[in-house]
């Protein structure tokens, strides 16, 4: 029997737990002010907190997004006396992990959606308050980098009355560079969002997050939503089905710190000798074994990649080195999905599938880095859906798997809705972009400030492709873009095949819109004319659709490649030359008698349209 | 004296009166105390040496005859003295800049024993003389051939540079024509190099268009093939055209794979089956000898496949090609089986051919000599 003063100080310490998250655009100060937060509260001493920030994953440090930190519990007095726990939970930052944000939202009660004081509202900031709105969050706008020469925070406060329909007197002024407005934004928090609530009668977690540690397997992080999960009890993951015993539990302090048990509104990790992420995964609910709840918490679903390519060993003998490096990302990555593949021209590999196009670029950056890895990876893909004139329906992941056309009833593709926004300036531009990537305009709105949203219905692959890129270089960094997917949508779209002096090359076959398919076939054919160096041969590019060409370029045979030196009898030197000549051919690729730079393996991403 | 004679001698002569914009040889702008020091330093290393019969000896630099000719005489005898030869067929020759020649100056050489000069020409246009930073006239070069004969040296070799900026077939058939109109012996062309760190890097970095394509420099490279062949010169080497009996004998002991000696900063050395590299600094060269100390190399042993490699690349830039049967009784390893389908797709490619044993480059596959020979080397 619990005493009841243990009781009332459980109740106690309920009340005065706050969970929240920051959302926020990229680059609109989400870090800085989850830093500031740490600081103002002594968390972490600043020294220390820069240590930390040295010892984050040059990756993210370079591309200056947060993949995941882990969640740190702060401790504040507030002005009303109480001293509360505010667990910070930690949301990635990037579209290609929204289900990740869902889950860490569904951990909190309230969120701070930090707008850029000059920048205003941008894709992002609106995919995330949508978000925040579905999972029933408290949500303090805060209007950050207030002290910047162009920062305009009253036409910012028009824009979230105006779109996100909260009223301006609820938005903090902020500037988490210079400390400005963190207390305020403190005091909300405890003001605002509301304690957790739960039942006690039954035990459900939700692991918003999981890390694999090489030493203890796979660590939960867990916000109790209703009983408690004590160390050393049996638990059960609702999604797998499957029964752990719980090694030990703990908080975030913001250290690591093992307790007794975590309890309602807890947010912590549990421990359990758990083997892989594919066993217990983001989103799974926890549950007593002894006492199974019947309904896991809801929004659970199984990490679906959207974008697939091959991936391929420079030299054939580091295949087994790719696999047991797939395999040891895997364990901390468990939307990264991968099987053998064979490719004529690149050999054995893999086909790996991603959640969008960073996380494949994380993921091959650090199977080069970290695993010093020569790779060379396959133009990405989508995964369309095929309808054989037998009926049969399936899922092709890989351009070159396609039936023939002949076989195929139906065709589809996923689509995405994707957002813009962007000033006046550049929408006559976007809708360039996005006409030819074969995008239908939804709607179009405009900002207090001028500025436009407009939202498009478009195929995933032609996102994928370089949306990205030419958004940016075409609009000067301006419009933001975010995307969610909608399903699949029937497309016109053809195989187009590329061949190397009349060999068809496996790995630079691509599915694209009829309509498109010709052009692409000479864009690409140039391209290649580009990337591929003379050879002893002359070789012919062939761009074909259904065996008909459609584009013709020749790399003409090499003329001459000679040292005429002597280098007074250096020998050596002369040698090291040639040494150095034949290392270059022998990082290209064979096919047939032609030789393959790496790059042109990509090079249907680097195509002007 | 060392049992096994020398295939050739080498010595590195560094300084130069004025630094070539192209040239990334070890050099140095001559200043008459460091060229006096490194002469003693010089002396020193051949004296040093242990003594054995070389059937060769090359002055190159550098500019050799920035040295006045006493100085070089002297230094031939040194190196006669301590190499003596093998044979009366001895080749000694000097690399000279015609417009360092001082009246005098190639009869000493002759008297000294030198019988092979190598002419610096570069070019017979003045325009591209000038852009290639040399100061000499054709008027020198003449004075140089007349001297030359009149001191009966009957070698004569001049040095010439195609692919350069601007240069069209027709002012590289004027070049080729003056050459074989002067009636020299030999004839070395090379492709312009754009070698790391030269001043010419730096100009083709910002004015690549200046510099000749890869078709334009195959056609000037077919030209001097044609215009020396039919002027009764032999392509012995890639580079290298020589009238019957004057080819380069301390170059084409390189391409046999023979031994050497390399004396001086930068000088390359292979004996004993060691290639080795002496440093290209200049002061580490001079306080190692001066203090008695062994020269600072760079060296490397190769071994098997990678020696025979190397072997490869070297006798098929010659008209003779591989000897295969002989190559395996010195390699221990059969070119032809070790080799076989990398060779078979080449003839198929029509850049070698073969007659019985002998392998050689085409006239193809000496504009792609890089991409053959390339094939053989070993990577580690």
């Amino acid at each position: 029997m619990e005493k009841a003063t243990d009781h009332a100080h459980r109740l106690q310490t309920i009340a005065n737990t706050r969970n929240f998250c920051i959302i926020a655009h990229i680059d609109h100060g989400k870090t800085t002010l989850s830093d500031r937060l740490l600081e103002m509260t002594k968390t972490i001493e600043s020294r220390v907190l820069e240590e930390q920030q040295l010892d984050a994953m040059d990756l993210e440090r370079e591309r200056g997004i947060t993949i995941r930190m882990h969640p740190v519990t702060l401790r504040y007095p507030a002005l009303d006396g109480e001293i509360y726990r505010l667990n910070l939970i930690d949301t990635p930052g990037h579209v290609d992990f929204s289900y990740e944000v869902s889950r860490s939202l569904a951990a909190c009660e309230g969120a701070l959606l930090i707008i850029d004081a000059a920048q205003g509202i941008e894709a992002q900031t609106l995919a995330n308050y949508h978000l925040a709105l579905e999972h029933n969050l408290t949500i303090i706008p805060v209007i950050n980098k207030i002290d910047l020469p162009a920062a305009d925070p009253e036409r910012v406060m028009a824009e979230i009355e105006e779109l996100l329909v909260i009223e301006r007197s609820e938005c903090i002024l902020a500037s988490a560079k210079n400390g400005i407005g963190i207390e305020n934004i403190l005091e909300a928090i405890v003001a605002r969002i509301p304690a957790p609530q739960g039942h006690t009668d039954l035990v459900r977690g939700l692991v918003f997050n999981a890390q694999f540690d090489p030493y203890r397997g796979v660590v939960s992080y867990v916000r109790v939503v209703d009983g408690a999960i004590e160390s050393g009890t049996k638990f059960m993951s609702m999604a797998h089905e499957r029964v752990y015993e719980c090694t030990e539990v703990g908080l975030f302090a913001p250290q690591m710190r093992p307790t007794k048990r975590l309890s309602i509104g807890d947010v912590g990790y549990v421990i359990a000798n758990v083997k892989s992420l594919g066993d217990i995964d983001v989103g799974d609910t926890i549950t007593a074994a002894n006492n199974p709840a019947h309904v896991a918490l809801p929004g659970y679903r199984k990490a679906v990649p959207m974008v697939f390519c091959g991936l391929y060993p420079n030299e054939g003998a580091a295949y087994d080195a790719l696999r047991d490096a797939l395999e040891k990302l895997k364990l901390n990555d468990a939307a990264l999905v991968f099987e053998p593949e064979t490719s004529i021209a690149l050999g054995f590999g893999f086909r790996c599938g991603f959640l969008g196009l960073l996380h494949m670029e994380i993921v091959q950056e650090r199977l080069e880095r970290d695993y010093t890895l020569d790779l060379i990876a396959t133009s990405p893909s989508v995964v369309f859906r095929v309808t054989r004139t037998d009926g049969t329906v399936e899922l092709v992941d890989n351009p070159s798997k396609l039936p023939p056309a002949n076989l195929i009833a139906q065709l589809e593709e996923p689509y995405v809705k994707a957002t813009i926004i962007s000033p006046p300036d550049y929408v006559g531009a976007i809708m360039e972009i996005i006409q030819v990537r074969r995008g239908t305009l939804l709607n179009m709105e405009y900002l207090h400030d001028g500025r436009v949203i407009l939202s498009y219905e478009m195929p995933l692959i032609e996102v994928i492709v370089d949306l990205f890129d030419q958004l940016k270089s075409r609009t000067k960094g301006y419009a933001s873009l975010d995307y969610e997917p909608i399903g699949y949508r029937q497309g016109d779209l053809v195989k187009l095949e590329i061949l190397l002096n009349g060999e068809a090359v496996d790995a630079l076959s691509f599915i694209v819109a009829r309509d498109k398919a010709s052009n692409r076939g000479r864009l690409l054919a140039e391209k290649l004319k580009e990337l591929i160096p003379r050879q002893m041969f002359e070789v012919p590019i062939q761009a074909a659709i259904g065996g008909k060409i459609v584009a013709r370029e020749t790399v003409s045979a090499m003329r001459k490649n000679v040292l005429a030196k002597c280098y007074g009898g250096d020998i050596s030197r002369k040698r090291k030359l040639l040494e150095k000549q034949k290392a270059g051919k022998e990082r290209m690729r064979r096919v047939g008698r032609v030789e393959l730079p790496q790059e042109a393996f990509m090079a249907v991403l680097q195509l002007e349209s | 004296m060392g049992d096994e004679a020398l295939g050739g001698v080498y010595v590195h002569l560094p300084f130069c009166p004025y630094i070539c914009p192209y040239c990334d040889f070890a050099k140095w702008p001559l200043r008459r105390s460091d060229a006096a020091r490194y002469l003693s330093a010089l002396h020193r290393e051949i004296a040093e040496s242990e003594p054995r019969l070389a059937e060769n000896i090359f002055l190159g630099g550098g500019t050799p005859n920035a040295y006045d000719a006493a100085a070089i005489v002297e230094l031939v005898a040194r190196l006669t003295e301590r190499f003596p030869e093998v044979d009366s067929q001895r080749e000694i020759t000097i690399e000279i800049n015609p417009d360092a020649v001082r009246a005098g100056d190639i009869d000493a050489y002759a008297r000294a024993g030198i019988n092979r000069l190598s002419i610096g020409v570069q070019s017979f246009r003045e325009e591209e003389t000038r852009a290639l930073g040399r100061r000499h006239s054709n008027a020198d070069v003449e004075r140089c051939v007349r001297d030359a004969r009149k001191s009966g040296i009957r070698s004569l070799s001049v040095d010439l540079i195609f692919a350069l900026p601007g240069q069209s077939e027709a002012d590289w058939i004027e070049s080729l024509d003056a050459a074989i109109a002067l009636g020299v012996e030999h004839c070395s062309t090379y492709g312009l190099t754009i070698e790391p760190g030269t001043r010419f890097e730096r100009l083709y970095a910002r004015t690549p268009e200046r510099f000749a394509e890869e078709d334009h420099e195959a056609r000037l490279y077919e030209i001097a093939m044609d215009r020396l062949g039919a002027a009764g010169f032999e392509q012995y080497e890639i580079s290298n055209f020589a009238r019957p009996g004057h080819r380069s004998r301390h170059n084409g002991n390189y391409w046999r794979n023979g031994s050497y000696l390399g004396l001086g900063v930068g000088a390359a050395s292979y004996l004993e089956g060691e290639r080795s590299t002496a440093t290209r600094l200049l002061a580490e060269y001079m306080e190692a000898v001066e203090r008695g100390e062994p020269v600072p190399r760079e060296r490397e042993r190769l071994e098997g496949l990678a020696r025979l490699g190397e072997a490869m690349m070297l006798a098929l830039r010659t008209a003779q090609g591989v000897d295969a049967s002989a190559f395996k009784q010195r390699y221990g390893i059969d070119p032809l089986v070790t080799y076989a389908s990398t060779i078979a797709g080449f003839i198929e490619a029509g850049v070698l051919e073969r007659s019985d044993e002998h392998l050689r480059l085409t006239r193809r596959g000496r504009l792609l000599a890089n991409t053959v020979c390339g094939a053989f080397v070993t990577l580690e």
